[in-house]
């Protein structure tokens, strides 16, 4: 518990909430003031959440900043929230693409502004509720919150098929999210039934000084195999995994720029850490089981969505694509369960925010000027645009992953731990897939695949002869766009060289983790139960008679050889 | 029986309805005014009378306390007077609504006041009977009150059909009813469900089961169960929005109400007290039919009512998974039953009034696709009718979505592989249902007006509306103080 900071979290996310009723009751059609409402409460946000690096200590490991209240006793529901060093940098990387996307949203949203300003606010608080809640049940309620404010968002200031687009991303996430709703029954009904306190805490402390949460119960194997089908489900959609990605395109594409921006940058990378977080600390049985077939699936997505990237011709679902193979780099190195790859994992989430939501951004400040996302229209704009061109391939060599940039660091670390996730996996791993060394070399020629695409893409647009005549007389980035911009690209480039400070932080975090992974792995088969903190008695009771037996076995050994030699 | 003056005061809620219903029939017979609207006043004031003495009483009541009225007729406890608030509560706004669809459809007639009250009566008798012939009085004063409403509008042909059509299927359900009641007193040698309780474990176990079973597929009928749910999208679509209202919100809370006392508690308990043939199985499986079938038809429908009934038919087989859960011997069920109701009501409350509001003499815009572009002409309806609905659709942060999870989690609660199998079910059919609530709000939001709207205007519809949803937010973000209504 530190009780300096406990008031950051509540009040980062009440500030979107509350600017989002502000907005609503600004004079309508005036897009300026609902817009300039929308900026301060957002950068207010931003710069709350700054107080969060302050007041955390880079050096432990669990949840700091955390404040308890009652939300509902008789359930025992408690608006419960801290953030340790894997939710740090997500919770950053929202607040701070929130300003960026409301500013660079000044064209492209045009009408309805103020209802798209408040949407926009809702969301945000969507997203810092669900990376910092420690109540599955509040986490629930965040992860629902999200859907509507991004529903309406594609559905209203959305393109040509924006109603299929809409619909098609509230039933995919639906679907997936309501099979975890049954398995968070499952647990805190077990979790009620074991220690007659019925709570949605990961943690809870009892009055007695027992702890006791959702966290800390153990399920039987099969039920822990089931359960985390149910959240990989809902996660995965939301990553999303091949094959389950079908939607993303189809919500890019139609989503305006903002939400593209943010669907991307923040929205997906909760699917990664509903695994980190949730799905594999809670049934880590489970996670043993499917981590080979997540881990395929991974890389099939990584190599498919590059090969499919390189086939569009429309450049916003050339990035979604990509954006399905970079997700795969995240999920490949989270299941490889080494430090490395899980800091990977983490630190390519947080390139991916800053890379893709910068090619989003850029695209829609195309988009303004020339009204196509074809490929094909565009060409020579370099000789139009230098500034904005220079900005843009940063842009896209961070995404690549061009040494020296953000990319490359996340990228390389999860294939690093997936090639050495043979080490921590010797057991489990069945002999009949692909091992994990093998994978991590498919995985890489996503790396060179990126590469290729991205500079194809940005040759096509930026290179060669400007030949269209539209293309003649676009204007280069205003002061605005630049505000925009160069803050991404500073930041990828700060990324790029000092992953150090950022990798510090998650590092006794991810550690933590790990351990608690494997500990709680660790407990046999048997029927539902707590986990006491040195791991519960029939555990021990197993350690203990292993090595018993092994006595025993030499004991033989050596009983045979006195017999031996008489 | 003795009629012990003293219990009259417990009954208070029942009497004022009666009394307000009694007098809403000779004012109509002898107002002379020509404005038949103006009896609403009445109305409102006796359903708010009701509902005040109900929460006077329930406040009166301790926890966990209940006294038998007129030896063992009716029971009074805190569940049964927070059902009779929230049944008068919406008698009160069934009234309040009225008055603007009356004008813009032409059917001011001053006799529905008067029964509304009186089915009222027998709603309120319902969530309160713990005899066989209370719950028989209260489900017939119901459910003739009903029929009658419903056939209104007497020009309507639609209106007559479903009339004939919910009578003639309601007229056989009572068939079934008293059949089943004759076979448990057969069974038991009792009509009263106390003394029925208590001699369930000696009674004839074949006359016991049929005459239960019987008695749940009367009670399916009323809350519309698939397969007796034939009734419901004729019935909801040809009365007149405000008696679908009342229809959809207050029938279904007064039958689960009765199936509160007659399967959960009198019939129900730790595990069913006369093996397994008890009514959860059946219950079970019904719950799991209603529920999908009700969804899957509403995903088909192109009409608002329509689909709304079919909505309501899907609620009603989760309300059945709280009743199983219950029967089952789940500590929670009760209470998740009663939070459920209030949610179910007044969401679909709210909903029927925007339904109301929206349409105009000319058209009643009870298609889809009559609602486009609503919320850029009229936000704050479209914006009630999205409330709602996300409540119905089981999305946080409203009152629908505490419900379900509390009647789901009641039903986990009673460990048992059915209620197990049936809460996958309907978490699943939730999503299904979002597609179809989300049709309508895709409508409201992402279409362009074809024309402009003429809402019919009343101060009522507008509190209703206003009211409903800030209720249901109510519910979803503060639920401490709804939950421990159910006792």
């Amino acid at each position: 518990m530190n009780p300096t900071g406990g008031f950051v979290l509540p009040v980062i996310l009440a500030l979107p909430l509350l600017g989002a009723l502000f907005v609503m009751l600004t004079p309508r059609g005036e897009g300026t003031i609902a817009r300039g409402v929308g900026l301060v409460v957002s950068t207010a946000t931003f710069v709350m959440s700054l107080l969060v690096l302050r007041y955390f200590d880079g050096k432990a490991a669990g949840y700091q900043l955390t404040t308890d209240a009652v939300w509902v006793k008789s359930l025992g529901i408690h608006m419960k929230l801290g953030v340790d060093g894997i939710s740090l940098w997500l919770v950053l990387l929202t607040t701070f693409l929130t300003p960026l996307t409301l500013l660079a949203a000044t064209k492209s949203i045009e009408k309805h502004v103020r209802e798209f300003v408040a949407a926009f606010l809702v969301l945000e608080t969507g997203m810092l509720g669900a990376f910092v809640s420690l109540d599955l049940f509040v986490f629930y309620v965040f992860w629902e919150v999200m859907l509507i404010p991004m529903y309406l968002m594609i559905g209203i200031w959305g393109g040509q098929r924006r109603l299929y687009a809409s619909i098609k991303f509230v039933l995919y996430t639906m679907v997936g999210s309501l099979l975890m709703l049954v398995a968070i029954f499952y647990l805190y009904v077990q979790h009620g039934q074991v220690t007659g306190i019925y709570t949605t805490e990961l943690t809870h402390i009892t009055a007695t000084g027992q702890t006791l949460g959702l966290a800390h119960l153990v399920l039987p194997h099969d039920a822990q195999v089931w359960c985390f089908a149910a959240f990989a489900l809902a996660f995965a959609i939301k990553i999303p995994l091949f094959p389950l990605h079908t939607w993303l395109p189809d919500a890019h594409v139609e989503a305006p720029t903002p939400g593209s921006v943010i669907l991307a940058g923040v929205l997906l990378k909760l699917g990664i850490y509903g695994f980190i977080r949730l799905a594999m600390p809670l049934f880590p049985h489970g996670a043993a089981v499917l981590a080979p077939y997540i881990s395929i699936l991974a890389v099939i997505g990584i190599v498919y969505g590059a090969v499919v990237a390189f086939a569009q011709d429309d450049v916003k679902k050339l990035v979604a694509y990509s954006s399905v193979s970079h997700l795969g780099f995240c999920a490949l190195g989270l299941f490889s369960l080494t430090v490395s790859g899980i800091e990977g994992s983490i630190y390519a989430m947080l390139s991916h925010g800053l890379t893709t939501g910068g090619l989003f951004l850029g695209i829609g400040m195309l988009y303004e000027r020339r009204h196509t996302r074809r490929l094909a229209e565009y060409g020579g704009i370099w000789k139009q645009m230098p500034v904005f061109s220079g900005l843009y391939l940063i842009i896209v060599m961070g995404s690549a992953g061009l040494p020296g940039l953000s990319g490359f660091v996340g990228e390389f670390l999860s294939l690093f731990g997936t090639f050495n996730a043979a080490d921590t996996f010797p057991s489990n791993w069945p002999h009949y897939l692909p091992s994990p060394r093998l994978l991590a070399a498919i995985a890489t020629t996503g790396v060179i695949l990126g590469a290729i695409y991205l500079l194809f893409m940005f040759q096509k647009v930026f290179f060669g002869p400007l030949d269209k005549g539209k293309n003649g007389h676009l204007p280069d980035v205003s002061i605005r766009e630049k505000a925009v911009l160069l803050p991404l690209v500073v930041l990828i480039f700060v990324l790029g060289f000092f992953p150090r400070p950022f990798l510090a932080k998650m590092e006794p975090s991810v550690k933590a983790f790990i351990a608690d992974y494997h500990k709680k792995l660790a407990e046999p088969d048997g029927p539902a139960r707590i986990m006491s903190a040195e791991g519960s008695p029939t555990a021990i009771k197993a350690k203990l008679e292993g090595a018993a037996a092994k006595l025993d076995a030499a004991a033989a050994r050596m009983g045979g050889n006195a017999g031996g030699q008489p | 029986m003795n009629f012990a003056t003293g219990d009259a005061l417990y009954i208070a809620p029942i009497l004022i309805l009666a009394l307000a219903g009694l007098l809403l029939v000779l004012a109509e017979a002898f107002y002379t005014g020509k404005d038949r609207t103006a009896l609403a006043g009445l109305a409102v004031a006796g359903g708010v009378a009701a509902a005040v003495a109900s929460i006077a009483l329930y406040r009166h009541m301790d926890p966990g306390t209940h006294r038998y009225l007129y030896g063992e007729m009716l029971v009074a406890d805190r569940t049964g007077y927070a059902l009779s608030a929230l049944l008068s509560v919406v008698i009160a706004l069934a009234a309040l609504v009225a008055p603007a669809h009356m004008r813009a459809h032409d059917w001011a007639i001053g006799e529905y006041f008067g029964i509304l009250l009186l089915a009222g009566t027998g709603m309120l008798m319902l969530a309160h009977a713990s005899h066989l012939a209370t719950v028989f009085l209260g489900v017939e004063t119901m459910s003739i009150g009903v029929y009658v409403m419903t056939a209104l509008r007497r020009r309507s042909r639609r209106g007559n059909e479903a009339a004939m059509k919910y009578f003639l299927m309601g007229a056989f359900a009572t068939g079934f009813l008293l059949y089943g009641m004759a076979l448990v007193y057969g069974a038991t040698g009792t009509t009263s469900l106390v003394a029925v309780r208590e001699r369930l474990a000696s009674g004839n176990l074949a006359l016991l089961t049929v005459g239960t079973f019987m008695m749940v597929a009367a009670f399916a009928f009323k809350v519309a169960a698939v397969p007796f749910h034939m009734w419901a999208p004729d019935a909801y679509e040809g009365a007149p929005t405000p008696v679908t209202a009342f229809m959809a919100a207050a029938v279904k809370v007064a039958a689960v109400a009765a199936m509160i006392r007659v399967f959960g508690q009198f019939l129900g308990g730790e595990k069913l007290p006369y093996g397994t043939l008890g009514w959860a199985s059946p219950m079970v499986v019904l719950a799991a039919i209603t529920i999908t079938v009700g969804n899957i038809a509403a995903i088909r429908q192109d009409n608002v009512k329509r689909m709304l009934a079919y909505s309501s038919i899907s609620h009603g087989g989760v309300l059945l998974v709280g009743l199983c859960a219950m029967g089952l011997g789940s500590p929670s069920g009760q209470s998740a039953l009663v939070y459920y109701l209030i949610a179910y009501a007044l969401t679909t409350m709210g909903a029927f009034a925007v339904v109301s509001y929206v349409g105009s003499k000319q058209n009643e815009r009870l298609g889809i696709d009559d609602w486009a572009g609503l919320a850029s002409k009229h936000p704050a309806a479209a914006l009630a009718m999205t409330v709602c609905l996300l409540s119905l659709g089981g999305m946080p942060p409203t009152g629908g979505f505490f419900a379900k999870w509390y009647v789901f989690k009641s039903a986990m609660d009673a460990q048992d592989q059915q209620l197990l199998w049936v809460t996958i079910i309907g978490v699943v059919n939730s999503a299904v249902s979002i597609f179809y609530y989300l049709k309508l709000v895709t409508a409201m939001y992402f279409k362009d007006a074809t024309g402009e709207f003429t809402p019919s205007r009343s101060a009522g519809l507008t509190f209703t509306m206003a009211l409903c949803a800030v209720v249901v937010l109510a519910m979803g973000l503060f639920p401490t103080t709804w939950l421990g209504f159910g006792g």
